[in-house]
């Protein structure tokens, strides 16, 4: 079809068919040209993934199978012997269990927040703009400097939380030395850090349901809850899934909240997560261990169960979300 | 009998004006928990800042006290002078600077070859690109890790900036934005004798600023704020950007907490300055991250 409109363009007439057509491949010269020139235009960008991204890639695969202590000899094939050990080793299940742990009460939490910051945003109040940026703000601050603040904060003898908490007749809370606690003040800071960024995807998607649809709730009688139950929410479920989906994979990749707040696992390592491990076992931050093949091992299960999460997805936004 | 006329007099009290009063109630009420979450989301950055401040006394005082006793301005360069922060922040604005503009520039070239050109295994390479969401960041740190040390650029900056100049992301989004524009400016252009090359950094790219300009946001942002990456590919303090840096001084300094928010008060404030330029831009393309 296009080959025939770009002959028109071109002004040239429509070439006769005829029966040999040597070298042609199907397609034309100025296809082929134009493969050449576009190849160009795409190299700067697929030769640093291609290092970067799609090599490793397959190299992490490679490496969870060689025993490798330090960097520079090559290591033994040693076949699965690397998984073999972490899922033997019992700080590999804390930290799946602190990574799910994590997960599983940041995600709903802040997506739950963020449907309701972004509802009441939406309901057209003043100073929109000064609301927005204060949700946003969190955000796009550099996270070591805002884990800084929250370190402080959650100080057991002079940190503001342990003060609000005395106000309520609450005792202090060890936050950052009670292994009980070291998870949760990591979930508060996290939900505090990105609820703003899930409340602006949702705005906008709220922005852009037609006035048509509520028009209609309108009609029909429907009170403020009620449109905003079966009109908003189901509209806005692409958006609320891509978010959730994109948190969910974000937060199985915790590590910097972590590290920071603590200067370390936490007490007892009582905050390790998935990554931490994967690092910590790299040798990268304590060289006493350093196995790179087990640290590949980790990061392979870690594409796993990313990898499953992605799958779910991609099935479940071609059958349940509404798109109108 | 009675309760006919309770009912009757609700139905006279209930005038325009008590819905209008109604309708007022709902939003003093709204605007409470608007403001009330808001300074919940602010209060974070109001405690570092009076923090950077105050006095060591004042800092530890319990009830806290809120606004310092006098501005202590020589916190700033007191903590300054405590690490070397002139180098972090260079490290941070020359890495930064560099991977926005190396990225923006092979992003533009690829998203326009795969929003405007036709050309052999097109599809393939786009689902090459689509995959690569799937890749967690994390599961590549190891043999990144590997690489760089390998190429020895390892705590160097080649490894700082390199490795993130490309971003599928940005690619989807710039080719997103390409394939709205009309082809009938590249069909102009071309009887006017116009390279595809020329087309496409005089034309296409002017009219797409806006997007360029999301794009670049985005990644100076992420650029400055990344942690794990250099943490862990840097050994040396001389490469170590502002994130780094700051997790290295909370630890040197002790209980001295009103020079970390100070020193973290530096950190924020480049970003604070860059997002109240460009908060629509800033704010846009987060937003469309979401949209598709």
């Amino acid at each position: 079809m296009w080959k025939t409109r770009r002959a028109e363009a071109e002004g040239k007439p429509k070439q006769p068919r005829t029966a040999i057509r040597p070298l042609r491949l199907s397609r034309d010269r100025t296809y082929w040209r134009e493969t050449f020139e576009a190849y160009w235009y795409l190299l700067p960008a697929f030769l640093v993934l291609g290092a970067f991204v799609f090599y490793p890639f397959f190299s992490a695969f490679k490496l969870s199978l060689f025993k490798w202590n330090s960097l520079t000899p090559p290591g033994d094939f040693i076949g699965f012997e690397n998984y073999r050990y972490i899922f033997h080793d019992k700080y590999f299940w804390k930290d799946m269990w602190h990574t799910f742990y994590y997960v599983g009460i940041t995600i709903p939490v802040t997506l739950t927040l963020a449907i309701l910051v972004a509802t009441l945003l939406n309901k057209g109040l003043r100073a929109l703009a000064f609301a927005r940026t204060s949700f946003f703000l969190s955000y796009i601050s550099p996270i070591v400097a805002m884990v800084m603040v929250w370190r402080w904060m959650y100080n057991t003898d002079y940190g503001l939380i342990n003060y609000f908490l005395s106000l309520f007749h609450i005792d202090a809370v060890a936050w950052l030395n009670d292994p009980h606690y070291a998870l949760p003040a990591v979930i508060i800071l996290s939900v505090w850090h990105y609820v703003g960024y899930q409340a602006i995807i949702l705005l906008a998607g709220m922005q852009n349901i037609e006035q048509q649809y509520y028009d209609a709730a309108k009609v029909d009688g429907a009170t403020g809850f009620q449109t905003w139950w079966s009109v908003t929410v189901p509209l806005l479920s692409p958006q609320i899934f891509f978010v959730f989906i994109i948190s969910l994979i974000g937060s199985f990749k915790v590590f910097t909240e972590v590290y920071v707040l603590f200067n370390g696992p936490g007490p007892l390592r009582s905050a390790e997560t998935l990554v931490y491990y994967i690092i910590r076992s790299a040798g990268r931050i304590d060289t006493a261990t350093n196995h790179t093949g087990r640290a590949a091992a980790a990061s392979v299960v870690l594409f796993g169960i990313i990898f499953l999460f992605t799958i779910i997805q991609l099935t479940l936004t071609q059958k349940r979300v509404h798109y109108d | 009998m009675r309760g006919l006329g309770q009912e009757q007099s609700l139905v006279t009290t209930r005038t325009e004006s008590y819905y209008v009063a109604r309708r007022r109630a709902y939003r003093v009420f709204l605007y409470v928990i608007m403001f009330a979450g808001c300074a919940i989301m602010l209060f974070p950055f109001f405690w570092m800042v009076t923090t950077s401040f105050k006095t060591e006394l004042e800092a530890m005082r319990m009830p806290p006290q809120w606004i310092p006793g006098k501005w202590l301005w020589q916190n700033y360069p007191a903590a300054l002078a405590r690490a070397p922060f002139g180098r972090y922040f260079f490290n941070s604005f020359f890495i930064s600077i560099l991977s926005t503009i190396g990225e923006v520039f092979t992003t533009i070239l690829a998203a326009y070859a795969f929003a405007k050109m036709k050309f052999f295994g097109k599809n393939f390479l786009f689902a090459l690109l689509l995959g690569t969401m799937m890749i967690p960041g994390e599961m590549l740190l190891v043999p990144n890790y590997v690489t760089l040390v390998r190429l020895n650029w390892f705590d160097h900056y080649q490894g700082l900036i390199i490795p993130w100049l490309a971003s599928v992301f940005g690619i989807f989004l710039l080719r997103q934005f390409f394939r709205s524009l009309p082809d009938e400016l590249w069909d102009s252009a071309r009887i006017d004798g116009c390279r595809r090359f020329r087309y496409l950094w005089t034309v296409i790219v002017p009219l797409s600023k806006p997007a360029i300009l999301t794009v670049a946001l985005l990644k100076f942002l992420g650029s400055w704020n990344a942690f794990q990456w250099v943490l862990l590919m840097t050994n040396t303090q001389s490469m170590r950007t502002i994130p780094v840096g700051l997790l290295t001084f909370s630890s040197d300094i002790g209980t001295e907490y009103q020079l970390l928010m100070a020193a973290s008060v530096v950190a924020i404030v480049p970003i604070l300055i860059l997002f109240f330029f460009t908060q629509k831009q800033f704010i846009q393309g987060v937003a469309r991250t979401g949209i598709k």
